[in-house]
């Protein structure tokens, strides 16, 4: 199995639901929490987060677009971060999920220090490293209901952003979005095999195309702002 | 990276103390195999530098392990020599340290034979083992192009074994103890030492093996406005991204350990001094020799000062790929 994630950066809006959905169900989870915060009604609040989303501009205006790009841990298929550990507290399990195992970490950073995307959080409180755990104690809990078997990141998306599933089945949601969308891993020129698969933004439909960059051979950019208003006309009489 | 005191202390210290054991080990073998033992380099008195030896690597050895959060576990860190280099680095210190006390306690009594021409070799095999574990460490980290190089093991080695025997030397003179070591040989390993330190600078000043933040956000499969993927026969125009905003409201835990920046002034001064203390001075009063033990004093602190530079740069001037997700152009 390689359980893992798939980011839409199309339909992300930014919201940061992800981040603050996960930090809720990992901060209460045996496995990993809580995760301190340190002044967190201070002038400086910091703390330990599995999940961080960052905003972007890609382009120059107006051919321009902001992308949102949550990360959190890749769960890659050849972990720098197992590899590097001293004490064996980093594994990665059967599943595919990378895990800290919390009593046997010494807080050296190295596995930090090895991840490329910044995956991994050292808790000042515990002295150990913590990290993304994919909610393993929400995917395979058979208390749960069924439908909430999932990370607490993808059932708080309301942009439906994330998606989660097992990348070694072909016919997965996950493997056949991914194939779809074009989807990549982030990084992947350093070998590690990250498995969360993240979606390029979809080309928006020629409509709002020809109004940003109208072409020559039409009426130009007068005739491109009639047309959506006369498409904006027939919106508004029906 | 975060310039961490305790183990920039930790890896010129112990650094200093496996080169000294390296370069008497090595001294000793040379002199066993031709025979002789020329006058000042009496057993006691190399016995008497290895003790200094000793407690260099075993006071590195301590300062490592206060950059450690949950040092109750640092025990574990002996069980994954398999995979790890920290793993293989504390299993062969420990080594070190054991056979280093065999050896030490040989010179003191001034054994001969095949006993301590097998622990003087297993001494300089293990410290330039420790050594090159250290290095390693640093050098296997990908993310991290100033440190994934050859040279990084390299500076290692040969920055730990100049500092071995130039303090080796300096001990000569101030206390009487050490060993002159042979000056041809400290002056060809003060040289390398200076062209080693010299390619690790300018391969990490090129932009090779560069990552840049459009290869980090996966512009090229795509990530931006209509076009931002190149066409497939090439001729893909160039987007340029930039950070509008991190999302946390303060520092965390990647912009403590990966954040740091360094001035090109701050790193221009610091360069000149790893130059100045740690090369140009031990290698002048190594040409024209004053045996007054205050300048072997100087000369010795001059060294390491010059060597504590040279490895917060080492910290310093690392720039890891977490950045290029904070607002950095190129790693």
């Amino acid at each position: 199995m390689k359980l893992g994630l798939v980011i839409d950066l199309d339909t992300c809006v930014g919201c940061h639901a992800c981040a603050t959905a996960c930090k809720e169900w990992n901060g209460a989870s045996a496995i990993s929490g809580p995760l301190s915060d340190y002044e967190p009604y201070g002038a400086e609040p910091s703390g330990v987060w599995f999940n961080r989303v960052r905003h972007f501009e890609v382009g120059e205006y107006p051919a321009s677009k902001t992308v949102n790009f949550p990360m959190s841990c890749l769960h890659c298929a050849d972990a720098a971060c197992v590899t590097v550990c001293p004490t064996g507290a980093s594994y990665k399990r059967e599943d595919g999920i990378v895990l800290v195992d919390q009593d046997k970490c010494m807080g050296c950073n190295l596995c930090a220090w090895a991840c490329p995307y910044g995956a991994r959080e050292l808790d000042r409180a515990s002295g150990t490293m913590k990290k993304c755990t994919l909610c393993v104690d929400r995917i395979h809990n058979d208390e749960l209901p069924e439908a909430e078997r999932q990370p607490a990141c993808v059932l708080a998306c309301p942009a439906h952003a994330r998606f989660f599933g097992d990348f070694d089945d072909p016919g997965s949601a996950v493997s056949r979005m991914s194939a779809d969308r074009g989807g990549f891993g982030l990084l992947e020129e350093l070998g590690y095999q990250p498995v969360n698969r993240y979606l390029p933004p979809r080309d928006p439909p020629e409509v709002a195309r020809k109004a940003i960059a109208p072409d020559r051979d039409s009426a130009g950019g007068a005739g491109a702002l009639q047309r959506l208003i006369d498409a904006a006309k027939r919106f508004a009489v029906r | 990276m975060k310039p961490a005191l305790s183990v920039i202390f930790f890896t010129v210290a112990s650094g200093a103390g496996l080169g000294l054991f390296a370069w008497l080990a090595a001294f000793d073998l040379f002199t066993l195999l031709r025979g002789t033992e020329s006058a000042g380099m009496q057993p006691v008195s190399m016995a008497r530098a290895a003790l200094v030896a000793y407690v260099l690597v075993v006071a590195g050895l301590c300062a490592s392990t206060l950059h450690l959060a949950n040092k109750k576990n640092a025990w574990r860190s002996f069980t994954r020599f398999r995979s790890s280099w920290l793993s293989r680095e504390a299993v062969f210190a420990v080594a070190f340290l054991v056979v280093a006390l065999v050896y030490t306690a040989l010179l003191v009594v001034d054994g001969r034979g095949a006993l301590r021409w097998a622990a003087a070799l297993v001494v300089l095999v293990l410290a330039v083992t420790v050594l090159v574990c250290t290095a390693m460490i640093y050098a296997s980290l990908k993310p991290i192009r100033q440190w994934h190089t050859c040279w990084t093991p390299a500076t290692y080695v040969v920055l730990g074994v100049w500092s071995g025997a130039v303090i080796a030397r300096c001990l000569r003179f101030a206390a009487g103890t050490g060993i002159d070591g042979i000056p041809l040989a400290l002056l060809t390993l003060g040289v390398a030492a200076a062209i080693v330190k010299l390619m690790y600078w300018r391969t990490i000043d090129g932009e090779a093996g560069s990552i840049t933040m459009e290869q980090a956000l996966g512009v090229s499969h795509g990530v931006g406005p209509p076009g931002s993927r190149p066409a497939p026969g090439g001729g893909a125009t160039v987007m340029r991204a930039r950070l509008l905003d991190t999302g946390h409201t303060h520092g965390t835990f990647l912009t403590d350990e990966f954040g740091f920046a360094l001035a090109r002034r701050r790193r221009g001064m610091l360069r000149a001094a790893f130059w100045i203390f740690a090369m140009a001075i031990p290698l002048a009063w190594l040409v024209l020799g004053p045996r007054d033990s205050a300048v072997a004093v100087v000369v010795a602190i001059a060294c390491i000062g010059g060597l504590l530079a040279e490895r917060w740069l080492f910290f310093a001037e690392a720039r890891h790929t977490v950045r290029l997700f904070h607002g950095d152009a190129r790693t």
